[in-house]
């Protein structure tokens, strides 16, 4: 809140209440004086999570692994996509990986204001924080798939089915950081629009289901034709499945322009995604 | 100036009736084009049947409220329901945003708008104070160094492990009062907080908070319906009314107010002719009221005020011996008496007569009368139900508790004590 003499012009308060809301109300010291909540609601969801369940954080791992058997199956046994020389288990469970990231980022992101309706009408603290606990948490559980995947590609390296460099090793932080961006950023913006019009609800699902088959999960861009290209290279996402496997199989079609162009298009929709949902916030309360 | 916790400048609230914007997409969208593309008028201000939604069905749910509260004062809101009062606290908290005007202020503030907040029914009751304390406001060192202080005071020690979901709803409110008790803000927004849990833990809760605003000198908003915890731990009040400030000021003034206009409602029956007079052939009562004899100024009917029923009747039938009987009966319908008198003989005519309940006597409570007509003390000629019906206040002085008086009554006989033995 800000500062200001009141009307009387004598008194300095501390804080104001107004109508309106601006676009960018966010002091990253007033954010930071809530990093115990953040760190708290994301324990919350953890353990939440996994409350009488057989298995607990487990399940993180098991997902994928069921998901990458059945993609090697029909995928690469069945239909018989290449996988140029690398093991078909490997090659899926990296596509999955980073695909997981932005997709549990993207959906969980875009819930934050129909599942926390209860509490946004009883308290104040930043809304955003809620956003960034959601963040924070599935970083976490892809940090775990993370641990799967290197665990997988050690086994292949040191049973010589691939080579390692660890200059493009390095590649996969980058990655990982502009696909979370996008994920949060996109999720943010639909989080807005998802409380003010439900039924997106049901057409975001199936959005993320079909924008899979576009992104270069299960199979490389050099498979898509000619003609194609640029309509894949268009998608923000492509590049960084391409990067993320280069990063650890030296495979696929990089160019740093693309990189860019990914970053940009991060840094734009992550700024957007804060902007709207600073702005819609408050209103919102009115309607949910 | 600067003793001023919070000073609210003409607030206002808008509120849409009905669903705001349709809900859907497509709709909103064909609004948008119709009206901006097309200059048309929006076809969905047409809903079903073709009647036109007026723009002006829209609500105040509050109006210009004005007021300031002083450092260490605690502010008690009134009124009835959707009056305006949870929508002010709403504002104060910073959950929405006013239509217009301004809030200032100076301090921290925490609003205890449920008790609840934040919690997880999943996790353990350790886990839920750390989360809902830090919801509510709270550090983290600040929570270990309490921790201790609300597991007693919720009484949950033993179950401090199990997950709330399998806690009793007793032990569940009171874990989640526990610990929005123990909250240290400068500011403190309390929404019916004491609408929970039995009169012990009531009585705790009236304790801790009064404790809150005479000791530790916090500023408290208090929003409650039990209207003797409002005037005796509040020193002002505001009472609203359709979102608009009915009066402000001295608790105990503004609650008599509000009290006032509440009874004034079925104090007094008179039909100008026969025929609009209840009755039926025997009898016709054309005139029932009840009148209070205020112990003081202000004209509220507590348990100390002593009421007189006064009636009068037309009498058909010429030469009967005739009784009338005052039945006094709870809201619920429960009779607390039934009196009467002698039979008398009368002719044919109108008939007067009063009875006077003292004061002390009634509980506090609503009530209804109703007068029963009999002849020959054993035949009902007509029984006139429901005739009167009225309220009595609560009045307390000199006492720390506020939860319900039991009983049906509440007469001051005295209670003596002595002591007989003294132990070293």
């Amino acid at each position: 809140m800000n500062d200001k003499t009141n009307s009387l012009g004598s008194a300095d308060w501390e804080w104001e209440i107004k109508p309106g809301t601006s676009w960018w109300n966010i002091s990253l010291a007033e954010l930071y004086s809530f990093k115990d909540l953040l760190l708290q609601l994301t324990r919350k969801e953890f353990l939440g999570l996994y409350q009488q369940t057989l298995l607990g954080p487990f399940w993180a791992l098991i997902r994928p692994l069921l998901t990458v058997i059945t993609y090697v199956v029909v995928f690469n046994e069945v239909i018989g996509i290449p996988t140029e020389g690398v093991p078909p288990f490997l090659f899926n469970l990296i596509g999955i990986t980073l695909w997981n990231l932005f997709s549990e980022i993207f959906m969980q992101t875009s819930n934050t204001f129909l599942q926390n309706v209860e509490i946004f009408s009883k308290v104040y603290f930043p809304r955003i924080i809620v956003a960034l606990s959601t963040l924070w948490l599935q970083l976490i559980l892809f940090g775990i798939q993370l641990l799967l995947l290197v665990a997988v590609y050690l086994f292949c390296y040191f049973t010589g089915l691939v080579d390692f460099n660890a200059g493009q090793g390095l590649l996969i932080f980058p990655v990982i950081v502009i696909t979370a961006g996008i994920g949060f950023g996109g999720g943010l913006i639909f989080s807005v629009l998802t409380a003010k019009y439900r039924d997106l609800l049901s057409l975001m699902q199936l959005v993320i289901r079909l924008l899979m088959f576009i992104c270069p999960v299960f199979y490389t861009m050099s498979l898509v034709p000619q003609k194609f290209q640029w309509l894949a290279q268009l998608n923000p996402l492509s590049t960084l499945f391409e990067y993320f496997r280069f990063a650890f199989l030296g495979i696929g079609s990089v160019n740093s322009i693309q990189l860019l162009y990914s970053f940009g298009f991060m840094v734009v929709i992550v700024l957007l995604g804060i902007l709207i949902f600073n702005k819609m916030s408050d209103k919102l309360i009115d309607i949910l | 100036m600067s003793d001023i916790a919070i000073q609210a400048e003409n607030i206002s609230k808008l509120y849409r009736l009905g669903t705001i914007g349709s809900g859907s997409l497509r709709r909103d969208m064909q609004s948008w084009w119709e009206r901006n593309a097309l200059k048309k008028e929006n076809p969905n201000q047409y809903i079903r049947g073709g009647k036109k939604v007026d723009n002006s069905e829209v609500i105040w749910a509050l109006k210009n409220v004005d007021f300031e509260i002083k450092v260490g004062e605690a502010l008690g809101i009134i009124g009835h329901n959707g009056a305006g009062k949870s929508t002010l606290l709403k504002i104060l908290s910073r959950i929405v945003k006013p239509t217009e005007g301004i809030v200032r202020g100076r301090g921290s503030i925490s609003s205890l708008l449920e008790v609840g907040t934040g919690f997880h029914s999943e996790l353990t009751g350790r886990e839920n104070i750390f989360i809902s304390g830090h919801i509510l406001g709270m550090k983290k060192s600040e929570i270990s160094r309490k921790f201790d202080e609300i597991v007693d005071f919720a009484g949950v020690e033993a179950f401090i492990d199990t997950p709330v979901k399998r806690y009793s709803s007793g032990m569940y409110v009171r874990l989640a009062f526990a610990v929005a008790a123990h909250l240290e803000p400068d500011i403190l927004i309390i929404d019916e907080v004491l609408a929970v849990g039995d009169a012990e833990f009531q009585k705790k809760c009236l304790g801790k908070m009064n404790e809150a605003s005479s000791k530790s000198g916090r500023t408290i908003i208090f929003v409650s319906h039990n209207l003797q915890a409002i005037s005796n731990l509040c020193s002002k009040a505001l009472w609203l009314d359709k979102g608009n400030v009915c009066a402000r000021g001295n608790a105990k003034t503004v609650v008599n107010q509000y009290l006032s206009t509440l009874q004034k409602q079925n104090w007094i029956k008179e039909f100008k002719t026969m025929t609009e007079a209840p009755g039926n052939d025997f009898i016709r009562v054309l005139y029932t009221e009840l009148t209070p004899h205020f112990v003081d100024a202000l004209s509220v009917v507590d348990i100390r005020t002593p009421l007189t029923v006064k009636f009068r009747f037309y009498n058909a039938n010429d030469g009967i011996l005739l009784a009338v009987g005052v039945h006094l009966f709870t809201i619920s319908g429960e009779c607390i008496f039934d009196v009467s008198h002698d039979p008398l003989l009368y002719k044919k005519g109108i008939i007067e007569g009063e009875c006077h309940i003292p004061g002390d006597f009634l509980n506090d409570g609503s009530y209804y009368i109703s007068l029963i007509f009999v002849e020959d003390s054993s035949k009902q000629l007509y029984y006139y139900e429901e005739c009167l019906s009225f309220e009595v206040a609560d009045f307390r002085e000199n006492i720390n508790w506020y939860g319900k008086w039991m009983g049906y009554v509440r007469p001051k006989f005295p209670v003596i004590t002595r002591q007989t033995e003294i132990h070293e």
